[in-house]
């Protein structure tokens, strides 16, 4: 890989950004699409140049539409001066990633994503921003706050995220070379061939299809089926009616789906996680509750004022009677 | 698996870059955003982006931890999500206001 090329890369794009983050003519945003699509166009371009590799014609175009859609939408939701909108464009960011995820065979997460993100979070922000809307003033209420409109220190946040995403771009083009290589046939049979093993009722009703003479359950001596894998298959050897050893070859669509995978790898390897995930849900809806409860005991507020300490809930005060009550 | 072609280097490559290119959209507008709120969806927005480069590099070793991480990034953003948005409405109690910067006397 060329050694400046990443640079350059990052360089278009986050001018592009830039140019969007201006609030600047219909020109320089029009000049800023062409560049940011064109950057992208040109990361991918570079990235298909420097390995050769990889099938499939229909999935780079999904990959490609996916990806598109997900960062125009994410440039989209950082540059809208509505903050409704701005959450709007991220579910779109998130089906898009859901899309992504169903390229990648992780049909749980893709569902999963769009029930927790796109269905539940999301909504959580709209009520929050619905709640919580200003207008810039009361007397044009068509506009948003001055706030929204224009963006804090858009050069120093682009500057910021060229170095960060040099940085990550660099590590990406020289690490992937020294990558291990992927997992073959073989690796995956053996996945699959291990926790196939574990789940007896599809392990027995997939051999039952292949092979119905196949002794089921396993001899009470002891004599359990043994299962293996090699890059054609999963192999399962046990006894027949008649008493010889028998081996039965059940094809890949045999082993597990990914969910099935997936459910075994989370309660399997990671149950501690998954405690301490729920614990981390239970602790959020505590802080959420007690958060957002009125926590004022009742004539506290007067009692403060009387102190000269600032009212908690007297939404008319000004700047410097807070100044003063905080002084105090 | 009737998708399952040959996913080699050339679409790991991919989804890292893509993923790098969401996490720095949102790392730039969580920084230039004024907004409470925007500022925590660009959060989320860089949570994608890690998720996309878990699911993928997963994918690419036929290793199905990437997507449980995944699962519980999904418990940390929803988590964050519920403690964040009671911040702000305790905030928005305080002074009707989403502007970042009407809180900086926080910091004192």
């Amino acid at each position: 890989m060329d050694g400046v090329l990443p640079y350059i890369e990052c360089f278009a794009l986050l001018a592009s950004l830039y140019l969007l983050l201006g609030r600047g003519s219909r020109a320089t945003r029009a000049l800023g699409i062409l560049g940011g699509l064109g950057s992208l166009a040109w990361i991918y371009v570079a990235a298909g140049e420097s390995i050769i590799g990889g099938e499939g014609v229909g999935r780079e175009v999904l990959f490609m539409i996916f990806g598109v859609i997900a960062v125009s939408a994410a440039v989209r939701m950082i540059t809208h001066s509505r903050p409704v909108y701005s959450a709007i464009y991220f579910v779109f960011v998130v089906l898009s990633s859901a899309g992504l995820f169903l390229l990648l065979e992780a049909e749980f997460m893709a569902f999963a994503l769009v029930i927790v993100y796109a269905g539940a979070v999301l909504i959580t922000y709209m009520f929050v921003l619905m709640l919580a809307q200003q207008a810039s003033s009361p007397d044009n209420i068509t506009e948003a706050p001055e706030y929204d409109r224009v963006a804090r220190e858009p050069a120093a946040a682009v500057t910021v995220g060229f170095i960060f995403l040099t940085a990550v771009f660099g590590a990406i083009y020289q690490g992937v070379d020294r990558l291990p290589p992927p997992a073959g046939e073989i690796e995956k049979n053996i996945a699959r061939a291990e926790v196939l093993e574990s789940l007896t009722k599809q392990l027995r009703s997939s051999i039952e299809e292949v092979e119905p003479s196949f002794q089921w359950p396993p001899e009470a001596d002891g004599n359990q089926n043994i299962v293996f894998a090699d890059d054609e298959g999963i192999y399962v050897i046990g006894k027949t009616d008649a008493g010889d050893h028998q081996t039965v070859r059940l094809g890949t669509s045999a082993g597990p789906r990914n969910t099935q995978f997936v459910g075994w790898d989370l309660v399997g390897r990671f149950p501690a996680s998954l405690e301490l995930a729920g614990v981390i849900l239970l602790l959020a809806m505590f802080g959420a509750v007690i958060l957002a409860r009125r926590q004022i005991e009742h004539g506290e507020d007067d009692l403060r004022a009387a102190v000269g300490m600032t009212r908690l809930f007297d939404y008319e005060e000004d700047d410097s009677s807070d100044e003063e009550g905080s002084s105090a | 698996m009737m998708l399952a072609v040959a996913f080699g280097q050339l679409a790991l490559v991919h989804y890292l870059l893509l993923s790098g290119v969401l996490f720095t959209v949102g790392l730039v507008g969580f920084l230039c955003r004024r907004n409470l709120i925007v500022m925590f969806l660009c959060t989320e927005l860089m949570f994608q982006a890690a998720g996309i480069a878990f699911v993928a590099a997963g994918r690419y070793y036929f290793d199905f931890s990437g997507q449980v991480f995944v699962i519980f990034i999904l418990t940390v953003a929803a988590a964050e999500a519920a403690l964040a948005l009671a911040l702000v409405v305790l905030l928005y109690r305080r002074r009707p206001s989403l502007n970042a910067e009407d809180w900086r006397d926080l910091r004192e």
